[in-house]
């Protein structure tokens, strides 16, 4: 019930900072409405980064704990961390295309980075569907998530790092939006939609969780259920079975 | 006959100062995929006996003794080897329960002489004490002629003894072996047989999975006879399907009941 | 201090029973290195034929090579066990996990190596390129990429050996992981190579031993749940 409701403010809460960032909200100078896609770019990139921090820091105490309610959280967190990890990239190239005339950048760290995001998790889920047994698709899950996050700090240093030399792109720089000097109007804009990101983002990763916990089960008890069957075929023999 | 040395793992204090159970298990049961190769089996053998695991393919011996080897765990039940939670601390058990697989699992690369004192080094053995031990056991299995070839000559039957020639580098208190006669000639099994012997005249737990039933029954202290994942008979003396008192509690070896 | 030699004593009966497989099955490691060539040579064709432009591109060439090969070492390394069910036997001995991975990531690293050093001079030779000159730094860029893929190698082959569709999932897992390697590897090269003129070839080489640090930690971390099954 409480989920629902969070739900719904969080639909409220998109609607209402879209509202603001397409039409209260005025253009950008430099990059017109292009720019508006900021808003939701960022937001989605920033939550898709969070994602991926849930998916690993769950896989890593799963390894500790074995508890299987990570995995599912570790699953969850992949999940719609590759919905929002996609749609930041659509955004990004969305944006792309006007400002720069591309929808591709390499010299854009970001951008980069989050495609490689992209092929990260990407990796992780077929990991997860190529692997029948529970209890080995939750360990393997784990460390590929957690090699993965680990990866990512030194992803983002090297394609700064790589860029460094070549000029930035001299219009329609993304990252003006997060520099300080930049309107107050916009960064509230953008704080807006990132609010109203992150509650679609914890409306999601809840019901992604609540469906994980249920497929577990299900799949246990069918496990069970084979195990129960294959217990009735070949039973006859008169041997004492142990209580329980 | 050669000399052969017989190296057993130290003795383990059980709980109350009772000799723990070499093998516990409750309600073991394996899914791969969707068949169950195990379905449930509690067993308990007592320390120092040799049981012969009997059964038609199929009905789950190898997957039990991967099992209580630790080489794979189990989808459900729980088991301890020594009084040792072997779910829990599977590091423990290592050592001391030793596996002879139906897969020789040598390195086709490497020679007669280096496969075990490779393997002789991972159980423990330094550099220089390992030497003599891999070259007495080399003997044993009558290998030494050839210790300087390379595994990948060999055949199934030497192949077979230079295993065995591992096993003899190790030092267990359960051996779990896994159709020990297979590929041997008539002279390879006398040498299993006298090994079996050897092993539990110096108070290793055996347990061990064969197709030659009559063989392995005159062996054997006891016998369990396994079907379809589940255990249709057994006889002898150490071994019950009962839980005795110093196994764990049931537990899932998956975690989670749901809270 | 006991356990520590025995762990060390564990990790070099490992990395030199790989070493001896891999000298003595020679057919498999020669061939690798031999596809990574025939690769070189491919890239010549698919960019050339103006030299020029081939010679700017060389460093990316060589380390895409070193990458496709190292992909084959890592695989055949864990293919070695898995073949006779030795991977399971391995997984048994009373021994410390992470020393069974400093084994295998240093017989990786080694192989690695011998195929990064066997084709620097293909691609001096095929690409023009004066290897000669900047091979100190080179070599350090080559040692320092050995080591961070045969860290992160290791780890996802053993994750990978027992796998369904294991050829496709080690490559499909390792690109991502390694692209950072890759980058700093061929800007490291491109530095060496052109004398440094930015002075940035410390960077580059700083991020490679960042990266084989954080890989080795992670991956002897993980390494005992992979083995696990």
């Amino acid at each position: 019930m409480k989920t629902r409701i969070l739900g719904f403010v969080a639909l409220f809460a998109v609607i209402g900072a879209a509202i603001n960032g397409l039409f209260v909200v005025p253009a950008d100078l430099n990059q017109g409405d292009a720019q508006r896609v900021m808003y939701v770019h960022v937001a989605s990139a920033w939550l898709a980064y969070a994602s991926f921090g849930v998916t690993a820091i769950a896989g890593l105490v799963y390894l500790i704990r074995r508890d299987v309610r990570l995995d599912a959280l570790a699953l969850a967190g992949a999940e719609v961390g590759v919905m929002f990890t996609a749609f930041a990239i659509w955004g990004g190239m969305m944006w792309g295309r006007p400002v720069w005339g591309v929808y591709w950048q390499w010299e854009d760290p970001r951008l980069t980075t989050t495609a490689l995001l992209l092929a990260l998790y990407v990796g992780y889920l077929l990991l997860r569907r190529l692997t029948d047994d529970p209890a080995r698709r939750a360990g393997r899950a784990a460390v590929v998530g957690l090699i993965a996050a680990v990866d990512i700090p030194i992803v983002h240093f090297s394609v700064i790092w790589w860029r460094g030399l070549h000029q930035g792109p001299t219009i329609g720089d993304p990252s003006k939006i997060l520099n300080p000097s930049a309107p107050l109007q916009f960064v509230l804009a953008l704080l807006a939609m990132l609010a109203a990101f992150t509650l679609v983002w914890v409306y999601l990763l809840i019901r992604r969780y609540q469906l994980a916990r249920l497929e577990w089960q299900l799949e246990d008890e069918a496990r069970r259920g084979r195990v129960a069957a294959a217990r009735q075929v070949a039973v006859p023999s008169g041997v004492e079975e142990p209580a329980g | 006959m050669p000399q052969t040395t017989i190296y057993v793992a130290p003795r383990l204090a059980g709980t109350l100062g009772t000799i723990p159970p070499a093998v516990a298990t409750v309600e073991l049961a394996r899914l791969f995929g969707r068949s169950a190769a195990l379905a449930g089996i509690s067993l308990t053998v007592e320390m120092g006996r040799t049981v012969a695991l009997l059964g038609p393919n199929g009905a789950g011996k190898t997957t039990l003794l991967r099992i209580l080897a630790t080489a794979i765990r189990p989808s459900y039940g729980s088991l301890s080897i020594d009084g040792i939670d072997a779910l829990a601390d599977p590091e423990l058990v290592r050592g001391r329960a030793v596996y002879l697989s139906h897969a020789t699992a040598h390195y086709d690369d490497l020679t007669a002489e280096e496969n075990p004192r490779f393997a002789a080094t991972m159980f423990g053995w330094g550099a220089a004490e390992g030497l003599p031990v891999v070259r007495e056991a080399l003997a044993t299995v009558d290998l030494e002629a050839v210790a300087a070839q390379r595994v990948r000559t060999f055949s199934a039957g030497m192949r077979k003894r230079l295993a065995l020639a591992r096993i003899l580098v190790a030092r267990p208190s359960l051996l779990l072996l896994d159709e020990p006669h297979a590929s041997l000639d008539g002279e390879g099994m006398a040498l299993v047989d006298r090994l079996i012997g050897l092993w539990k005249d110096a108070g290793v737990t055996i347990v061990v999975a064969s197709h030659q039933a009559e063989r392995v029954a005159s062996l054997a202290d006891a016998t369990v006879r396994l079907e379809s994942g589940l255990v249709a008979e057994v006889g002898g003396a150490g071994v019950s399907t009962a839980p005795v008192g110093a196994s764990p509690r049931p537990r899932a070896a998956v975690a989670m009941v749901d809270r | 201090m006991n356990a520590l030699r025995r762990d060390l004593s564990v990790a070099i009966a490992i990395a030199r029973k790989d070493a001896l497989s891999e000298l003595r099955g020679r057919q498999a490691a020669g061939s690798t290195i031999f596809f990574a060539a025939i690769v070189l040579l491919l890239f010549g064709f698919a960019l050339g034929p103006d030299s020029r432009r081939l010679a700017e591109a060389a460093p990316g060439l060589l380390w895409l090579a070193i990458v496709f090969g190292g992909l084959l070492t890592m695989a055949r390394l864990h293919q070695l066990e898995a073949d006779d069910g030795a991977f399971e036997q391995l997984a048994l001995y009373p021994v410390d996990r992470r020393a069974i991975y400093a084994g295998k990531a240093l017989a990786g690293a080694a192989a690695m190596l011998v195929l990064g050093g066997l084709l620097l001079p293909v691609v001096a030779i095929l690409y023009a390129i004066p290897v000669g000159a900047a091979w100190l730094p080179l070599l350090a860029a080559v040692v320092l990429g050995a080591i961070g893929f045969a860290a992160i190698g290791t780890a996802y082959a053993g994750l990978t050996v027992r796998m369904r569709a294991r050829e496709v999932m080690l490559p499909l897992l390792m690109l991502p992981i390694v692209a950072p390697l890759l980058l700093a590897a061929v800007k490291a090269t491109v530095a060496a190579l052109g004398g440094d003129p930015l002075g940035e070839l410390g960077s580059w080489l700083q991020l490679l031993v960042a990266f084989d640090v954080i890989m080795l930690v992670v991956g002897a971390g993980t390494y005992g749940f992979l083995l696990e099954d």
